[in-house]
């Protein structure tokens, strides 16, 4: 009788048709997780190797520890400086927070792209009339993210404890696995955070948006508690400085790990019940669904730019709240500069003397390029899902022609990227002259120029990647940008290796304003990028539109 | 007269190895509505899409109005309008916005005839494009393709998702289109609608264009169905020359007849038949005769493999 059934019954098509949403959601996690788990590895490698090399002796590190340990200004960016005449201290101070930030960007974003994302694109609608419920397929979707963090946090871990073994380093593999469980601790809670503004918003980019905003606020209040250390207390009132809280390898506090996993479980659990309680497609925080007519839609430039201006306007509010807070501390920061022999002789390696604001600047204003970087990427990539998702069409079909659609986009990009970087500029000063540091505003928007040369030149290869490889365009372009970002952290570590440091689009970039921008790298930066996009949109014009 | 709406010759693309278009000779004059058949897979969209210039041709050349569609295809753009089957447009912008910019780039609108398509079509421009059905954002694209009166009108299955009454909209707009001189190319799934708009059909197989012409010449070509009732005994109608798929109902007989009708005439008027019916084939025959028969070529194929 039973075997009678099974035979009449249809083909099973995987093992477990019910958990369809877990397994595809897990897909595309875990191959996330595995690229960031690599960047977290190694930038918690290279910080330790780094310290390991340039500070041998008891001496220096004590030194370290006198200048850095009660300094406001860097705590407020770094998180308080705890033991960094060890190792395994300064290995927390230098990548930790860090590390907790871009978790918690990657959290967010993740979740809305696998769950909002996928929501919107109407891939669920084929999902759901199987066998799930909308609830049943959000706590699917929260165990295939919760697959991606594993990997994220199994990849962190393996590296941390491979490293902690070397002689050099020296870190027991217990501290590095509690290390690593909160290095992804911010992750945790902004998946689930991601997964819970999910349910609220109307559209994936509201539900980033909303959770960005989150995470901002998180970050100020743990900003201000680490930059007095009267108000420790309030640590306790951001997620982020839970996190903090947990202090690891330096004094671990396990305990701070209630609060994170309660939040973690709180959102989690709330955003499958609210699933359940909304529409698919819908939103429980209204949604504008009809607006004024726009006048920029005059052709496909001003559709560029009305597509591009959400995202253009958070990133530029991004990088001009941390320009402006590296301004605000850069005189109380640069201080402690020269009074360091490891740190001035790390500095002398990148062609700055000295200590003062400007010196400060310079050597944090790559944070700044990293992020113009990042803006550009993210750019590249939205003008090829243009054409993946078959937007493109619609313009190319009407008398378009593809090297103007091309040359137009890029050259849009080209403009974000240098009106950011004066931005940077400007706000760095403002910080800046609010504190009497006596960096000039012409210095600081030189410096913020500095920093466009290395975006453009992944914005050409990105150009490129698309003319050529269309499909592979976001893999090329973020390919580089984290490959140049893991050799200039590790800098120190590959400093015999000059062909290797070279690879680094952000390596022939001065520090400026503690040196002033060396214009003919700049050009040879912008040159390469121009060339490789002028390539791109040959092979553009030519080829077969490619759809994903 | 000028240079044809359409004209290909030896169109063919290849994908690696998979051929999804071989050798395509075709001539849309302008003014023409052409249907185009073929079941999925058949290389309908890939014709339009090199027509389009959105992809190239790995052997041979077409032109729109004597424009290389490569070469010059901006210029052969002017004179055209696209709708795809499948309507992914700018989901944050609104309707009316997705008009004025498509407007914008064509360069030409009629805006009075945009405004009576919205209302004909009864569309809220209003909306942003997210909260559309999809049947709402192929109105849309529609809209957006005969607003720009164009010469040439490329359409592939513009019809999925419409309903009953907003198919019967696009028809008469064919129609109207078609009284202003401008040419249609149609690729479509719906027969009906090819039967009811076009001049000529093309039917493509596998990649080849396996017919051409009008529906009366194609229905010559093709088999008569006649239904035949008796008085008395039923005739064995098998061995008469042209007679084949012949069915009998206790006194009805029904078969098929191509070519002459004569000796099936003869042979029946010798039997005493009582009531005759024949009619011409549909497309709907058309298409599957011809469809049919490649499905069972292949599966014999298959069986002697």
């Amino acid at each position: 009788m039973h075997a009678d059934l099974a035979l009449r019954a249809p083909a099973r098509a995987g093992r477990y048709p019910a958990a369809v949403v877990a397994f595809r959601t897990a897909r595309k996690a875990v191959r996330s997780g595995v690229l960031w788990g690599y960047v977290f590895g190694l930038t918690v490698a290279s910080s330790a190797l780094t310290y390991a090399s340039t500070y041998k002796t008891p001496a220096q590190r004590a030194n370290l520890a006198v200048t850095f340990g009660s300094n406001a200004g860097l705590a407020a960016i770094n998180g308080p400086a705890r033991q960094i005449q060890t190792v395994a201290g300064y290995t927390v101070w230098k990548s930790f927070m860090f590390l907790i930030v871009i978790g918690g960007v990657w959290g967010l974003l993740t979740a809305t792209r696998l769950l909002r994302g996928e929501e919107d694109a109407g891939r669920w609608e084929l999902l759901l009339a199987g066998q799930t419920t909308r609830r049943g397929a959000t706590a699917q979707g929260l165990a295939g993210l919760a697959a991606g963090l594993a990997t994220l946090w199994a990849l962190t871990a393996v590296i941390t404890v491979a490293v902690g073994r070397s002689a050099k380093v020296g870190i027991a593999a217990g501290p590095a696995l509690f290390f690593s469980v909160a290095l992804v601790a911010a992750a945790a809670m902004f998946l689930a955070a991601g997964a819970f503004t999910s349910q609220l918003a109307a559209t994936r980019r509201q539900a980033a948006g909303y959770a960005g905003a989150a995470l901002g606020v998180a970050y100020a209040l743990r900003m201000v508690a680490d930059s007095d250390p009267g108000l420790a207390w309030l640590r306790w009132a951001s997620p982020l400085g839970w996190v903090e809280e947990l202090q690891p390898l330096t004094g671990p506090r396990p305990l701070a790990l209630l609060p994170i996993a309660g939040l973690t479980a709180l959102l989690a659990g709330l955003a499958v019940y609210l699933a359940g309680r909304r529409d698919l497609g819908a939103s429980l925080l209204p949604d504008r669904a009809s607006a004024r007519p726009s006048s920029l839609l005059r052709g496909p430039v001003g559709l560029a730019v009305r597509l591009a201006r959400p995202a253009v306007l958070g990133w530029a509010a991004a990088i001009g709240a941390l320009a402006l807070l590296m301004g605000f501390i850069a005189k109380q920061a640069g201080t402690v500069l020269a009074s360091s022999p490891g740190i001035e002789r790390a500095m002398s390696r990148l062609g700055v003397r000295g200590g003062g604001a400007a010196e400060y600047l310079g050597l944090t204003f790559f944070m700044v390029s990293v992020l113009v970087a990042l803006l550009v990427a993210g750019q590249v990539t939205a003008a090829r899902s243009e054409e993946a998702e078959g937007r493109l069409e619609h313009l190319l079909v009407r008398p378009v022609p593809r090297w103007s659609w091309f040359a137009g986009r890029l050259a849009l990009i080209a403009a974000v990227a240098v009106g950011s970087g004066l931005l940077a500029g400007f706000f760095a000063w403002v910080g800046a002259a609010s504190q009497r540091s006596g960096v000039s505003l012409a210095s600081l928007l030189a410096a913020g120029l500095n920093v466009v040369p290395p975006a453009l030149c992944i914005l050409g290869v990105g150009a490129l990647a698309m003319g050529a490889w269309p499909r592979a365009t976001t893999v090329a372009t973020y390919s580089l940008l984290a490959w140049s970002f893991l050799i200039e952290l590790g800098n120190g570590f590959f400093s015999s290796s000059h062909w290797l440091l070279d690879t680094s689009v952000f390596h022939q970039m001065a520090p400026a304003p503690a040196v002033s921008p060396d214009w003919v790298s700049a050009a040879g930066l912008t040159a390469i990028g121009v060339l490789a996009a002028l390539l791109g949109g040959a092979v553009f014009g030519r080829r077969d539109l490619a759809g994903e | 007269m000028g240079a044809p709406a359409i004209s290909a010759a030896g169109l063919s693309k290849s994908y690696g190895s998979v051929q999804a278009l071989r050798g395509l000779d075709l001539e849309v004059a302008s003014g023409e509505v052409v249907g185009y058949l073929g079941p999925n897979g058949a290389g309908k969209t890939t014709t339009i899409r090199l027509l389009l210039g959105l992809i190239r041709p790995t052997a041979g050349r077409a032109e729109i109005f004597g424009l290389d569609c490569q070469r010059e295809a901006v210029a052969a753009h002017r004179r055209l309008s696209y709708v795809a089957g499948e309507a992914n447009l700018w989901p944050s912008l609104t309707g009316r916005e997705t008009l004025n910019l498509l407007g914008r780039v064509a360069g030409r609108v009629d805006t009075a005839y945009r405004d009576e398509l919205i209302d004909r079509f009864d569309l809220d421009p209003r909306k942003k494009v997210r909260a559309y059905s999809k049947g709402n954002r192929q109105k849309l694209l529609l809209i957006g393709a005969l607003m720009a009166r164009p010469d040439l009108l490329v359409l592939d299955e513009p019809t999925a998702g419409l309903d009953p009454l907003m198919e019967q909209a696009f028809r008469q707009c064919v129609h109207e289109a078609r009284e202003r001189g401008q040419a249609v190319f149609l690729s479509s799934h719906i027969l009906s609608e090819v039967e009811a708009l076009c001049d000529r059909v093309g039917i493509l197989r596998d990649g080849v264009l396996v017919e051409m012409g009008s529906l009366a010449e194609m229905r010559h070509l093709s088999a008569l169905t006649v239904e035949a009732t008796f008085d008395g005994s039923v005739p064995d109608l098998s061995r008469v020359p042209g007679v084949s798929a012949v069915e009998v109902t206790g006194r009805v007989v029904r078969c098929q007849v191509r070519g002459s009708v004569e000796p099936l005439l003869k042979v029946l008027a010798a039997s005493g038949v009582h009531e005759l019916l024949s009619r011409e084939p549909s497309l709907e025959e058309l298409f599957l005769a011809h469809y049919g028969e490649s499905r069972k070529a292949e599966s014999v194929a298959g069986h002697a493999r």
